[in-house]
């Protein structure tokens, strides 16, 4: 075997080191994570909290004590009737109208959301917003509001505007304009500029280059966005009653301080259904409106 | 002059000159409908001006309070509830990451290729996306009792539909000709999923599951309200009996924390990507 | 009558135009060639004004329009009608609505908010429209015709404004020769009826020589030649394209300009 020639010799060695440093960062990553997770298990009492001796047998009575006791013979009885669906959803016409207020409460604050996401859109675009302060502030603001979860700004709510509807339907409509404001100004920022210079050099003003050049062009995203926003704030609505903040959640809250934990799965199966339901009515206008939808 | 304009264009172009009556009645009687039924629900929930405005008045006096914020002399107890609430977080999406894998395996077209079994299996992941990780946690409490270990529950409960369903779209959207390729090699089924697919779908689901991390490390300060650990506990105990100064305290640190760990997120996912 | 004295932009380090002057009368149609990148666009968008000259001064019938600002800025833009390269319509709107745009600068704000527009406008919307064999497409989108059919849209637009002045910026550079004709046509027809000048950015000399009663040559953001299509010499054409008659990337730049 004859001499490696010392250029050979240079490259082993460099990719030897960089081998090395490699492995070792990826040593050091899976380090650390494996001891923040670790940590995060026994922060988080995951295995050494008091959950009784036989945790298995725990979870299986829990399950048993959701799964309500219906009988096949009564299951059509009234709901005096142990065993019959009316009995394990006693309270269903008061529990449809707390669903019905958490549907309204989801639609109007994704309507007062949208409208403020709007307006600061807007203002912290950076193609349609030339003062830079302007469009640092609002941004800045959307930003911290997306960072409060909607529960604890619900619950300083609820303290200042009392308990119902009210409080929750101003934590959706707050947390609405900050998701949305983010996602609608960068709709705004992939206007196509072509269009808003003719509109310009035919001598149009500034409204009427929005109405004209950019109202056409983001209205289709702007719904598109703002119905999946309906869909997670009708989620949010649901578990903001827990709060006292409106909404079917109320009921959920009770069901658990009477121990009724089979009410609880009733309850959770109304909600569940209503977000399917309006899960479908979105996706199928979202797709008509990606199809053939007609410019206003 | 006018006239004779419009005699000559509605000979060229009668509808485009008056567009359809019936066309712009449906157009406004849409507007007008949906006007309506917003005030209606408007109606509905109550919601009154009047208390409107008394709550504002409210709150601006709560941001007084909250003025100079303070930690109420018990920083260390706030500090490691903030730590409870991250680990709740972290922990939570783990769980939620590793039970999501084999649902999201099954749920790929392209690994049952059963229409129907796969349609089943994803619709009844459907049913539940969506229902949020507070609901879990309320009933994980009094099932478990109070403390972190029913959050972590609900949190991982509240993602496992949505990951798993992200997964399977992951693993369909792979491209098949790398499998192929090794397959075509002599490699064994396994390992051509290890050599083909994994490299492929592996960046994908990371992302994803630092995605859900950033939006647990938000959400995760909620479940406390029923119990479930962490900060939100504190929180609730201060708002209750007014306590703004602290409250102002532990959400600034709060944010502050998670901005942070966000960075920190975002930073990962740009390297994988 | 457009008069331009000494008429300079400079974006920073580049002098994109340099001292231009000249006078353009009614019923001209000056053709203005050069390659890519010698200040075509820049003088056009000037005399727009949708870019401010660095210096000069820029008339329109003795009125200085150089230095105008807010509403009677506006007014200037109506009166003098720019066409785009890429056209620049809305894809989403319908024809009728995308020409009808050429006046919403003279009508009060809230109607044209809500997209009413007077009887009279729609209808000379549509004659405009149908002078330009365009009358049948009126309710359509605009982003499902073909280029040459927006670009004949966009001149009906143009043509709503009422203008004194055309300008037109490689109109016909994303088109197919059938299509450049027949814009070209209607832009001479324009010219001839209207009496208003009209000035054209080319990059095919044979479309200049064929449509345009007067040439201006730049080079490096000066004029280099003024004169009528017969007096463009070989000569001349050498300093204008340094060496090659044919641009051949004016038409991969002209899409990147136009952005
Ligand atoms: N907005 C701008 N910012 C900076 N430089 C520009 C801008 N617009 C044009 N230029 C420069 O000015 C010069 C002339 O450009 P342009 O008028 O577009 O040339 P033409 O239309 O003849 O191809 C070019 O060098 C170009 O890079
Ligand atoms: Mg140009």
């Amino acid at each position: 075997m004859s001499e490696l020639s010392p250029a050979v010799v240079a490259f082993e060695t460099l990719r030897r080191r960089t081998l090395r440093r490699q492995r070792m960062q990826s040593l050091a990553g899976l380090l650390i994570f494996s001891a923040l997770l670790l940590l995060s298990f026994q922060r988080s009492q995951f295995f050494s909290s008091d959950i009784g001796g036989d945790p298995l047998g725990r979870i299986g009575d829990f399950l048993n004590r959701m799964v309500p006791d219906l009988k096949g013979d009564a299951l059509f009885a009234d709901r005096r009737t142990d065993g019959s669906l009316a009995w394990w959803f006693y309270d269903l016409p008061r529990w449809l109208r707390l669903g019905w207020q958490t549907v309204e409460m989801a639609v109007v604050a994704t309507v007062l959301g949208a409208i403020g996401a709007l307006l600061a859109s807007f203002l912290c675009a950076r193609n349609l917003m030339p003062i830079p302060a302007v469009r640092f502030t609002v941004r800045r603001t959307l930003e911290a509001i997306r960072t409060l979860p909607d529960l604890i700004l619900a619950l300083m709510l609820v303290a200042a505007f009392g308990v119902g509807p009210l409080a929750g339907v101003i934590t959706l409509a707050i947390s609405t304009m900050g998701s949305l404001g983010k996602l609608f100004s960068e709709v705004n920022e992939e206007v196509d500029p072509r269009q808003l210079e003719a509109m310009r050099a035919s001598g149009a003003g500034y409204a009427a280059m929005i109405r004209y050049g950019v109202v056409p062009q983001v209205l289709p995203n702007y719904t598109s966005y703002a119905l999946i926003r309906l869909e997670g704030n009708l989620a949010g609505a649901a578990a903001l009653g827990i709060v006292g903040a409106g909404g079917i959640g109320i009921e959920l809250q009770r069901a658990i301080t009477y121990t009724e934990f089979d009410t609880y799965l009733a309850i959770l199966l109304l909600i569940v259904g209503m977000i399917f339901l309006i899960d479908i009515a979105s996706e199928a206008i979202r797709h008509r409106l990606i199809g053939l939808g007609e410019a206003r | 002059m006018t006239p004779e304009i419009y005699a000559r264009a509605l000979k060229v172009a009668p509808e485009a000159l008056r567009p359809g009556l019936s066309r712009r009645l449906t157009n406004w009687g849409l507007v007008a409908l949906c006007g309506l039924a917003f005030v209606a629900m408007c109606v509905d929930l109550e919601l009154a001006p009047e208390s409107f405005l008394l709550g504002l008045g409210k709150l601006a006096r709560f941001i007084a309070i909250s003025m100079p914020p303070s930690d109420g002399g018990d920083l260390p107890r706030i500090v490691s509830a903030l730590a409870e609430t991250f680990a709740m977080a972290l922990a939570g999406t783990v769980i939620a990451a590793l039970v999501a894998l084999p649902l999201g395996i099954l749920g790929a077209k392209t690994v049952v290729r059963q229409p129907v079994l796969h349609f089943a299996f994803r619709r009844s992941l459907d049913w539940f996306r969506g229902v949020p990780a507070l609901v879990w946690a309320l009933i994980l409490v009094s099932a478990f009792g109070l403390g972190p270990f029913g959050g972590v529950i609900a949190l991982a409960l509240a993602d496992i539909p949505s990951l798993a369903k992200l997964f399977s779209e992951a693993i369909e959207n792979a491209d098949e000709k790398p499998i192929d390729g090794v397959r075509a090699a002599g490699t064994p089924p396994l390992l051509a999923l290890r050599y083909g697919l994994a490299p492929q779908v592996i960046p994908v689901m990371a992302s994803q599951v630092l995605f859900f991390l950033e939006s647990n490390f938000r959400n995760a300060a909620v479940l406390g309200i029923v119990g479930a650990g962490g900060i939100g506990f504190e929180l609730e105990e201060r708002i209750r009996i007014f306590a703004f100064d602290q409250v102002a305290f532990i959400v600034g640190l709060y944010m502050i924390c998670v901005a942070g760990l966000d960075t920190v997120s975002q930073w990962l996912r740009q390297r994988l990507a | 009558m457009l008069e331009l004295h000494g008429v300079s932009k400079r974006f920073g380090e580049t002098l994109a135009v340099d001292k231009v002057s000249f006078t353009c009368q009614r019923g001209e149609l000056v053709g203005i060639i050069g390659r890519s990148g010698a200040g075509k666009s820049t003088l056009l968008r000037m005399i727009n004004r949708l870019t401010d000259p660095t210096d000069g001064r820029i008339t329109w019938d003795g009125q200085d329009v150089g230095h105008l600002k807010g509403r009677p800025l506006r007014q200037w833009r109506r009166r003098c009608a720019m066409i785009f390269q890429q056209f620049n319509l809305c894809p989403r709107l319908d024809v009728i609505t995308n020409v009808l745009v050429g006046v919403v600068a003279e009508r009060p704000l809230a109607s044209s908010l809500v997209k009413f527009f007077p009887a009279a406008d729609r209808a000379r919307a549509i004659l405009e429209l149908d002078a330009l064999d365009m009358a049948h497409a009126a309710l359509q989108r605009a982003g499902t015709l073909s280029g040459g059919q927006q670009q004949r849209v966009a001149i009906a637009r143009a043509m709503l404004q009422e203008p004194d002045l055309v300008l037109a910026d490689e109109p016909v550079a994303s088109l197919d020769p059938v299509n450049a004709d027949v814009v070209m046509d209607a832009l001479q027809k324009i010219c001839r009826e209207r009496n208003v000048p009209v000035i054209v950015n080319l990059h095919s000399l044979e479309i200049a020589r064929r449509y345009c009663t007067r040439i201006v040559a730049m080079s490096k953001g000066a004029i280099v030649f003024d004169g009528p299509p017969v007096a463009l010499t070989q000569a001349v054409l050498d300093r204008v394209y340094a060496g090659r008659t044919t641009p051949d990337n004016a038409t991969t730049f002209s899409i990147v300009e136009a952005a």
